[in-house]
C-alpha cells in the first residue's frame, strides 16, 4: 500500500464525506473542520495500517465522531455560558449509526459540494481556496504552498471564507433549475481560476506537492462525470486537457518560457491532447457554442498543427470573431489581432490592436504592447518592435516572461 | 496580487512606529494622532484577519546596518548607513490583495505627515496574468 495510493483514496472521497456530514449538520465549519481531522488521522493510520476496506465509510464514521464530540462541547459551552445556541441538540443515535448502505449518489454531492463553494458571498481567492479544501481535499499547507503564501494566512483566508458562508446562510443544498445555470457558470470560473492559478504560481515546474493545474482538473473531471451533457463543462475540461498537454514543453531547462511557436511539439502530451479533441468535438456537435468551447477549440487547432507553420490561422481567426461577438473583452481582441496577424498579415492584425493601443486602461497591459511588439517585427519595423517589447517587459508582472520580452528587444 | 508597502522615514531618535518621532506628525493636534493611529490599527486587524496581510517587519536603526561591497574581486563589509538621506527604509509589509485599486486603497492609510509610503508590486515566478 504506498501513501500516494491512500492519498488518492481520501481525496476522492472528501467532498462525499463532507456531504454526508452536511445532511446531518447544516454548519459547514463545523463539518468542514471534521472532515479535516478524519483526513488527518487517515493520513496518520493508513499509510502503515493499510487503508481500509470501504474508505468512505471509514472517513465518514471518525468525521461523524468529530462532528459529535464538536457540537457536545460546544453545546457545553452554550450550557455553561448560558446563551440560547442556535444548533439544535445532535441526534447521537443517528450520527453514531453511519453506515454504507446510507451513502448518497455521488455526482449530486460533488456538484452541490462545488456549487457551495462558488457562493456568490465569496471573493475569487476564498472560493479557489475552499474549493480545493472541500472538494479537491487539499490541506491548509499544500493549498498554501499552490498560492506561494504563508500558511497562517491561507488558513485565515477559508476561516474567513466559512465565516462569510455562514453569515451568507448558505445552505447544502440542490439548487432549482432556475438558478443552475447561473450557479454552474460560477462554479466553472473558479475551476478556471484555480487552473491558472497553477500556471501562475509555479513557473510550468511541480517544485511543489500540490500541483494546482492539475487538481483543477482532477475537479473538472467530477464536474464533467457528474453532468456529462453540460457542453460548456466539456468544453473547460477540454481547454484544461489541451493546454495542459503543452506543458512540458512550455520551460525550458532553465525554467524561462519558451512561447507556443517555438515549443518542442515533440514534448506535448499526446494522450492529453486526443482526449482534450474527442470531448471539444462531441460537445461542439451537440449544440450551440459557449466561450470555454470556443477556446478549447482553438486550443485544439493548436495542438493538431504539427509545426508552428502548419498552424490553421483561418479557421483560428473565425473562433475568435465569434468568441469576440458571444464574450467581448479586451483579451479576446488582442488574440484576434494577432491571430489576424498571422492569417492576413501583420497589417491587418495591427489594425485589430489599433483601438486597444489607444485606449486608456489598456496603457499598462504588457500583453498589448508585446503583442504590438510581435506584428511590428513581422512588418519589419525593428526599432519600434524593439521599444514595445521593452515597453512590455517593464509592465509585466512574471519574472520568466520579463526575461523573455527582453530576449525578444535584443537585451 | 502581491505587493510591498514600503515605510520611508527618518525618526529621530529611531523608534516605531515611526510617525511618533516624526517632527511633521508629532506636530499634529493629539487627537488627530489618536484618531489616525486607531485607525491603523483597525486597518491592520482587518488585513490579518482577512488574510491580505502575509507579513512585514520593522527595521533596526540604519546605523546598524552592515553593507557589502565588491572590492578587489572579494566582498568588504563597512558599517551603515547606506545613505546620508533624509528618508531611510524604516519598514515593510507584504499584503496579497484582488487588485491593484486595493492596494492602492490600503496603502493610502500608512501614509502620514513626514513620512513617504511606497507601493511596488511583487514579481511572480510563473508565466500568465495575475
Amino acid at each position: 500500500m504506498t501513501s500516494e495510493r491512500c492519498e488518492d483514496a481520501w481525496r476522492r472521497e472528501t467532498p462525499l464525506v463532507l456531504a454526508a456530514l452536511l445532511r446531518r449538520s447544516g454548519d459547514f465549519e463545523t463539518c468542514e473542520d471534521s472532515v479535516q481531522e478524519a483526513l488527518l488521522a487517515a493520513a496518520g493510520q493508513w499509510p502503515t495500517q493499510g487503508m481500509p476496506d470501504n474508505p468512505r465509510a471509514w472517513l465518514i464514521r471518525v468525521a461523524s465522531r468529530k462532528l459529535i464530540d464538536h457540537q457536545r462541547s460546544h453545546a457545553a459551552r452554550t450550557r455553561r455560558e448560558l446563551v440560547d445556541s442556535t444548533h439544535a441538540p445532535v441526534d447521537t443515535r443517528y450520527v453514531g449509526s453511519a453506515t454504507p448502505t446510507a451513502l448518497p449518489p455521488q455526482g449530486d454531492d460533488t456538484l452541490q459540494m462545488l456549487i457551495l463553494c462558488a457562493h456568490p458571498a465569496l471573493s475569487d481567492a476564498s472560493r479557489v481556496a475552499i474549493t480545493l479544501r472541500a472538494v479537491a481535499g487539499l490541506s491548509t499547507a499544500q493549498i498554501a504552498a499552490g498560492f506561494l503564501v504563508p500558511d497562517a494566512t491561507l488558513a485565515q483566508r477559508i476561516s474567513r471564507a466559512k465565516a462569510t458562508l455562514r453569515s451568507a446562510g448558505a445552505r447544502f443544498e440542490a439548487p432549482t433549475s432556475a438558478d443552475l445555470p447561473d450557479r454552474l457558470h460560477a462554479v466553472r470560473h473558479v475551476l478556471y481560476l484555480t487552473f491558472n492559478e497553477g500556471y501562475t504560481s509555479s513557473g510550468g515546474k511541480s517544485l511543489i506537492d500540490a500541483d494546482l493545474a492539475t487538481e483543477a482538473i482532477r475537479v473538472t473531471e467530477r464536474l464533467h462525470r457528474s453532468i456529462p451533457d453540460d457542453t460548456e463543462t466539456s468544453g473547460l475540461l477540454a481547454l484544461m486537457l489541451l493546454t495542459h498537454a503543452r506543458a512540458p514543453a512550455r520551460t525550458d531547462e532553465r525554467g524561462d518560457l519558451v512561447p507556443l511557436a517555438e515549443q518542442e511539439r515533440t514534448l506535448w502530451d499526446r494522450d492529453l491532447i486526443a482526449r482534450g479533441t474527442a470531448l471539444i468535438e462531441q460537445a461542439l456537435s451537440a449544440g450551440p457554442a459557449g466561450p470555454f468551447q470556443l477556446q478549447a477549440a482553438i486550443a485544439a487547432i493548436h495542438d493538431e498543427a504539427a509545426t508552428a507553420e502548419a498552424t490553421d490561422w483561418l479557421q483560428i481567426t473565425m473562433l475568435y470573431r465569434m468568441l469576440d461577438r458571444l464574450a467581448p473583452s479586451s483579451t479576446v481582441t488582442l488574440n484576434l489581432a494577432v491571430a489576424v496577424g498571422m492569417a492576413h498579415g501583420p497589417t491587418a492584425g495591427l489594425d485589430v490592436l489599433a483601438p486597444l493601443l489607444g485606449q486608456a486602461d489598456q496603457q499598462h497591459n504588457h500583453r498589448v504592447h508585446a503583442a504590438h511588439a510581435h506584428l511590428l517585427e513581422l512588418t519589419g519595423s525593428t526599432a519600434a518592435a524593439k521599444g514595445a517589447y521593452l515597453l512590455a517587459a517593464r509592465l509585466t508582472g512574471s519574472i520568466p516572461e520579463q526575461r523573455y520580452l527582453n530576449r525578444q528587444a535584443g537585451c | 496580487m502581491k505587493f510591498v508597502i514600503l515605510v520611508h522615514s527618518n525618526p529621530q531618535p529611531w523608534g516605531h512606529p515611526t510617525g511618533d518621532y516624526v517632527a511633521e506628525n508629532q506636530a499634529l493636534p493629539k487627537e488627530q494622532r489618536e484618531q489616525m493611529n486607531t485607525e491603523f490599527e483597525a486597518l491592520l486587524t482587518q488585513l490579518e484577519a482577512n488574510g491580505e496581510l502575509l507579513g512585514g517587519e520593522a527595521l533596526g536603526d540604519p546605523a546598524t546596518s552592515t553593507l557589502y561591497r565588491w572590492q578587489s574581486g572579494k566582498p568588504i563589509a563597512t558599517d551603515g548607513p547606506y545613505a546620508e538621506s533624509k528618508e531611510q527604509f524604516a519598514g515593510f509589509f507584504m499584503i496579497d490583495v484582488a487588485t491593484r485599486e486595493r492596494a492602492e486603497e490600503i496603502t493610502e492609510a500608512f501614509a502620514g505627515p513626514g513620512e513617504t509610503i511606497e507601493l511596488r508590486p511583487a514579481m511572480w515566478p510563473g508565466g500568465g496574468d495575475r
